[in-house]
């Protein structure tokens, strides 16, 4: 994963609950999709806008309010951005599993207070997860946040936990 | 500047001097990590990486008591398969909790004290963990990235705020823990404490008996937040002394500590709490839904399943029957609180009451047992109340205490339980 990205984002206003605005839980788990990746990129964010997975572009952001992921520690939805292409989510605050979760899978989640006052739908952004800027392309304003330290940056580098893992097993770095 | 216990645990758990909100951490416990049978992710992802073993087998407890006892044969599966891996990584026999000596994972590790005050406790896979925080422990769920901790015995947080809540007033009778958690998440909502710590301090949890503060921590992911502690007190300290041997050394939050934010509530005149569907986090005074027919009552999980749960529903179940056409299922947390209350004579109540009493597990909370069908009202102690979360999404959940349920099961409409105390 690129550390620094640029794509359009999607502002979504209201709580982002886990099961079933940002992924269909009900649908997923009564399919039994939960362990494939990239069939689930249909699921994602269909509970607040059903058409999201044909609209969204590959890099683009995904920009929400307080608590995204809201609920238990269910990691399908972070599956589902993910397989709809979404580069990363940026939002006001989330549920610290589901930051966790979306970060094993690959996928950067920033918390970053104010995003939403520098951010309206459709704007061009671009993401720079080791400096920790988020600047609108657009209207040229910037806000920061927080840095990933070197050891998230290495696993979102690889594709997340267990792509890492694998790589640090291959380089022999944690013992098999 | 002072610490709040959640960052004094993650201080010595990341092995620095002092960490404040925000910092990202790689921590370690010297705990043991729990684990559901049923939720076999974490020995799938180890296998995934093609390796045969785990950090510590030593440090690896499997407890069976999301399923339990039920029909469905993928619980069955699911049970062989991981105490098939249990073997080939050398998890001791004597750490694999199968049906007899298991239940619900959050009650059984309280009642075990696996979680000890002044430490980080971590579970496998279930939003429920905060419960464990009544002891003094920073307690979290691993969740996906369960099979990277049993590799390494490593995980990381980010340090979270804490936001503290000073709880005053003696509860009245009738009147629970759960309620209490219920009225807070009411008045703060979804995002009252998105990515934080509830920390529960003031005279009312000082009176607490340890299975209210359990119950009070348990729901904490509704306000968003990522856990609840409470400082321990002589009273946890009583507790984990009377049940392990284990050595360990309490901390507590500094009186200058940094807060995200201080809440005071007074619950003097708190009546009973009831959280309707579909949203778990818009929560009514009993008085407000009352005389709503419900033909269904859960009485367990991992909130209400402990002897004074059985104690109150044995008290207000005492010499009624449950309501023609009602089906009560009482489920005690572990065979613990199962033994002792068929020694203080409660099993033999709500049978009299014609409850029905299944092994202990987390059972219909998830709908594994006595699921409910479409058209279902159900008044439940679950975590949850959103539809299809015990059977049909057709189904009806009202979420109360344990005190609300079963008056409201005696009369087959929602009841506040303070006219039967």
């Amino acid at each position: 994963m690129a550390r620094k990205m640029r794509g359009k984002a999607w502002v979504f206003q209201g709580l982002l609950d886990v099961d079933v605005m940002c992924g269909s839980y009900d649908v997923i788990r009564a399919k039994g999709l939960m362990e494939r990746e990239t069939s689930l990129g249909k699921y994602a964010m269909i509970g607040v806008d059903p058409n999201f997975p044909n609209k969204v572009q590959k890099g683009d952001f995904i920009v929400g309010g307080e608590s995204v992921g809201y609920g238990h520690d269910h990691d399908h939805p972070c599956k589902a951005i993910r397989g709809a292409g979404v580069a990363a989510i940026i939002c006001e605050s989330t549920n610290a599993n589901f930051l966790l979760n979306c970060i094993h899978h690959g996928l950067p989640i920033i918390e970053c207070r104010g995003i939403n006052d520098i951010v309206k739908q459709g704007d061009q952004l671009e993401v720079d997860l080791a400096a920790g800027k988020v600047k609108n392309l657009g209207s040229g304003a910037e806000i920061e946040f927080r840095p990933f330290p070197e050891f998230i940056l290495e696993m979102l580098d690889a594709g997340g936990l267990f792509p890492h893992l694998a790589q640090q097993l291959k380089a022999g770095k944690i013992p098999s | 500047m002072g610490k709040t216990i959640s960052e004094k645990i993650l201080a010595k758990a990341s092995g620095r001097p002092a960490v404040s909100p925000g910092e990202y951490l790689e921590v370690s416990s010297r705990l043991p990590v729990t684990m559901g049978v049923d939720m076999g992710r974490g020995p799938n992802q180890v296998e995934e990486l093609g390796l045969s073993r785990v950090f510590n087998p030593k440090l690896i407890n499997i407890v069976d008591g999301h399923s339990g006892v039920t029909g469905q044969p993928q619980a069955a599966e699911a049970r062989r398969s991981i105490v098939r891996w249990a073997r080939k990584v050398g998890i001791p026999e004597e750490n694999i909790y199968l049906l007899g000596r298991s239940g619900i994972e959050h009650v059984f590790a309280g009642e075990k004290c696996w979680a000890l005050p002044g430490e980080c406790f971590l579970q496998a896979t279930n939003g429920h963990t905060p419960t464990l925080g009544a002891l003094g422990a920073f307690a979290v769920t691993l969740s996906y990235g369960s099979g990277g901790y049993l590799v390494t015995g490593k995980t990381w947080i980010k340090v979270p705020e804490t936001v503290r809540f000073d709880i005053t007033g003696n509860l009245p009778e009738g009147v629970m823990a759960r309620d209490v958690f219920e009225y807070i998440l009411g008045q703060i909502g979804p995002t009252g404490c998105a990515g934080q710590v509830m920390e529960f301090t003031g005279p009312t949890i000082d009176n607490m008996e340890m299975d209210a503060r359990f119950s009070l921590c348990c729901n904490a992911l509704f306000t968003g937040a990522w856990t609840a502690i409470i400082n321990p007190d002589q009273k946890t300290l009583d507790y984990v002394k009377k049940r392990t041997s284990e050595p360990f050394k309490p901390l507590v939050s500094d009186p200058d500590a940094q807060y995200a934010k201080v809440y005071h509530f007074d619950i003097s005149n708190l009546a009973p709490q009831v959280v309707p569907p579909p949203e778990r986090y818009i929560v009514k005074p009993v008085t407000e839904l009352e005389g709503m027919t419900i033909n269904s009552g859960f009485i367990g999980s991992c909130a209400n399943s402990r002897m004074e749960d059985m104690i109150i529903a044995g008290r207000i179940l005492k010499k009624h029957r449950v309501y023609p056409g009602v089906i009560l299922n009482i489920t005690p947390g572990t065979p613990n609180i199962y033994k002792q209350a068929l020694d203080e004579g409660l099993i033999r109540i709500f049978m009299d009451a014609e409850a029905v009493i299944p092994a202990p597990a987390c059972g219909m909370c998830p709908g594994r047992n006595t699921p409910l069908a479409a058209g279902d009202v159900c008044i439940s102690t679950g975590t949850c109340n959103y539809p299809g979360r015990m059977g049909s999404k057709d189904a009806e959940i009202y979420a109360a205490s344990t005190a609300t349920v079963a008056a409201s099961c005696i009369e087959g409409r929602i009841t506040d339980p303070r006219k039967y105390l």
